[in-house]
């Protein structure tokens, strides 16, 4: 198990390696460098090229391009990403103060997507083919195609705007209000980045129990006498478990994505509306370094399923 | 050429003849097309998906035709009306027709939407093909890319490239092509990597036909029904990634209506309470003509894939 974990961690390493230095290229490539931020462009005017060229000697700009790209990775892995271009406060900061809402979001829904989905697909499962089994596969097919954001705005008229029961947006920060303000302002936003991931779940699901369902060791459960709702949940749906855990890892990229433009329609103050932002003001150093995070915790996010895999079915990671 | 080189490819000829060919395989473009295709239409539900998705797509086509008004025509006596006959559904801020945006702006959501598909399926395979077929640094090169870019969340990326190369209805299908091909190629890969040591492709080998002609004529046909259902399957995907882009005024320039240009207008909380027909209408297209597409597509998949043939 540990030289599993230890190979697949391995593994990782270099995709990281190429992935920072694409975004060190993309920095690289755009236009001005920290000397021209430094100084405003009528001094630049006036300044002696050769003091210009001093300046950058000495803040190491002058290196060659491995030495620079060195320089920096040390920089990222030390927690230094640069400066915001636009706001000129460090971008680690803008990420820690983003990153809770983010995460909060993200955890809501990642557990409202399985615990809703799981339950519906293993309904719609045992009563395969019952009117209800067929409402639910509409329905879940519904959920695939509807756009994220156009479900989020439905929400809001109809909860927000009309009934009046969840406010139309924004968040308080922790420790700021009470947990029920909180998960107030959470509901709806939750529910609506859950929404493509239940309807996934939910098919997944379903097909996982059925398959679960015509094994011989069901027949066998059945037999020895244990009561149905033993053979289905302790026998069916620990089988259907681990084709699930892979579901939710490939389900997070949706996750990332589908919560930059939920962030957006809720005014939700995290990572995605910061990306938005930075999108829209060309904020380079920003942009890159999300970019650079966000692909750093989808690959540790699949080594976390990979090894979780490795748990549940021990054929994993036995295999060469 | 030397007697015995003309006895051997003559030989070779006949090994080749008389290696057994797999049964082609029916994916319902083939030869027998007809045992798909009716399977295909015999499913309701994917009749419907079929129904809507020919509807959508005619009176998009055709809105030349039925579209009442000029889509970019403002009207600024007759601003944010609700639908009434005149308007059968309203008009926007700038007293533009919603009806005709519709119409015409499903020409350049579906034509993204499909462009993009076709495009990624196209990269996808030859890369697929090829590298697969090919092996060696090649095939692991293009192997570590695919998961590079499977890597990246996908709208991170897609507008990390939108702020590089800026906003049209081009950049963007060059942007999902750039960021789409990995699915599909995986699965061409995987086809090419089962065939490739099968004893026709072997034969064939032997007999000098080149590679290039190897993998699309004898090995592709092997892989055109997993390449139909995701060709339909990601142009929903890709449809929807306009319309989110366009709504966050992020993906083709506002000028040009889109479904997703359309639905922009509802960024606006007063919008949204008191002039629905601005974004319900776009919606339920947008959700109706996805929904359909992934109807055929799961429909083509039953009826293509070989596990599930009786």
């Amino acid at each position: 198990m540990l030289a599993y974990i230890i190979r697949k961690t391995l593994q990782i390493v270099p995709m990281l390696l190429v992935l920072s230095l694409l975004v060190y290229i993309g920095l690289d490539l755009m236009p001005g460098d920290a000397v021209s931020y430094l100084i405003g462009p009528d001094a630049m005017a006036s300044i002696d090229p050769a003091k210009l060229d001093e300046i950058r000697a000495r803040l190491g700009l002058n290196d060659p391009f491995i030495v620079r790209y060195w320089h920096w990775l040390l920089g990222v892995v030390q927690g230094d990403f640069g400066y915001s271009l636009t706001s000129g406060v460090p971008v680690s900061e803008i990420l820690w103060r983003r990153l809770p809402a983010t995460v909060e979001l993200s955890i809501a829904a990642l557990v409202i997507s399985t615990v809703l989905g799981s339950v519906l697909g293993i309904i719609s499962a045992l009563r395969q083919g019952s009117p209800l089994d067929s409402g639910l596969t509409v329905a879940g097919m519904i959920g695939l195609s509807i756009p994220e954001f156009f479900f989020g705005l439905m929400l809001i008229v109809v909860f927000s705007l009309g009934l009046g029961w969840f406010p139309v947006g924004g968040r308080t920060s922790l420790g700021s209000g009470s947990l029920w303000t909180q998960l107030h302002q959470l509901a709806l936003p939750a529910f609506a980045l859950g929404i493509a991931m239940t309807a996934g779940v939910m098919r997944y699901a379903r097909g996982a129990m059925l398959d679960a369902a015509s094994r011989p060791f069901m027949t066998t459960a059945r037999a020895k006498g244990a009561p149905m709702w033993r053979v289905n949940i302790v026998h069916g749906f620990r089988v259907a478990l681990t084709p699930m855990v892979v579901l939710i890892g490939f389900r997070l990229p949706t996750l990332i994505s589908g919560s930059v433009v939920i962030e957006q329609i809720f005014q939700w103050p995290g990572i995605g509306s910061e990306f938005l932002a930075a999108v829209r003001g060309h904020d380079y150093p920003l942009i890159m370094i999300i970019a650079l995070l966000s692909t750093g915790a989808m690959l540790a996010a699949s080594l976390i399923i990979d090894l979780v895999t490795a748990v549940i079915d021990p054929r994993v990671r036995l295999e060469k | 050429m030397p007697q015995s080189t003309r006895r051997a490819t003559k030989i070779m000829d006949k090994v080749a003849r008389a290696v057994p060919r797999p049964a082609e395989p029916d994916f319902g473009i083939t030869k027998n097309s007809h045992r798909a295709m009716r399977k295909l239409l015999r499913q309701p539900v994917t009749l419907v998906g079929v129904g809507i998705f020919v509807i959508v797509t005619l009176a998009c086509l055709f809105a030349f035709l039925i579209a009442p008004y000029d889509p970019t025509a403002i009207d600024m006596t007759s601003v944010l009306k609700p639908p009434s006959l005149e308007h059968l559904l309203g008009t926007d801020r700038t007293g533009r027709d919603v009806l005709s945006r519709i119409l015409f702006g499903g020409q350049v959501s579906i034509a993204i939407g499909l462009g993009s598909a076709v495009g990624a399926a196209i990269l996808g395979t030859t890369l697929g093909l090829l590298a697969g077929y090919r092996g060696g640094w090649l095939d692991s090169i293009v192997l570590r890319a695919s998961e590079l870019f499977m890597a990246f969340p996908q709208i991170i990326v897609v507008l990390l490239l939108v702020s590089i190369v800026g906003q049209s209805a081009l950049n963007l299908v060059i942007i999902f092509v750039a960021t789409g091909w990995g699915s599909i190629y995986r699965m061409a890969r995987s086809v090419t990597l089962s065939i490739r040591e099968e004893e026709f492709v072997m034969a064939q080998r032997a007999l000098g036909i080149r590679p290039l002609v190897i993998c699309f004529k004898e090995i592709l046909p092997n892989a055109i029904g997993p390449i139909a259902v995701n060709i339909t399957l990601s142009t929903a995907m890709f449809i929807l990634q306009e319309s989110s882009l366009s709504f966050l005024g992020l993906g083709v320039p506002m000028e040009t209506p889109t479904w997703g240009n359309i639905l922009n207008a509802a960024n606006d909380l007063r919008v949204l309470r008191d002039a629905w027909w601005l974004w319900l209408p776009v919606g339920a297209v947008i959700a109706a003509f996805v929904l359909s597409i992934n109807l055929i597509g799961d429909g083509l998949r039953d009826s293509t894939d070989p596990n599930l043939q009786g």
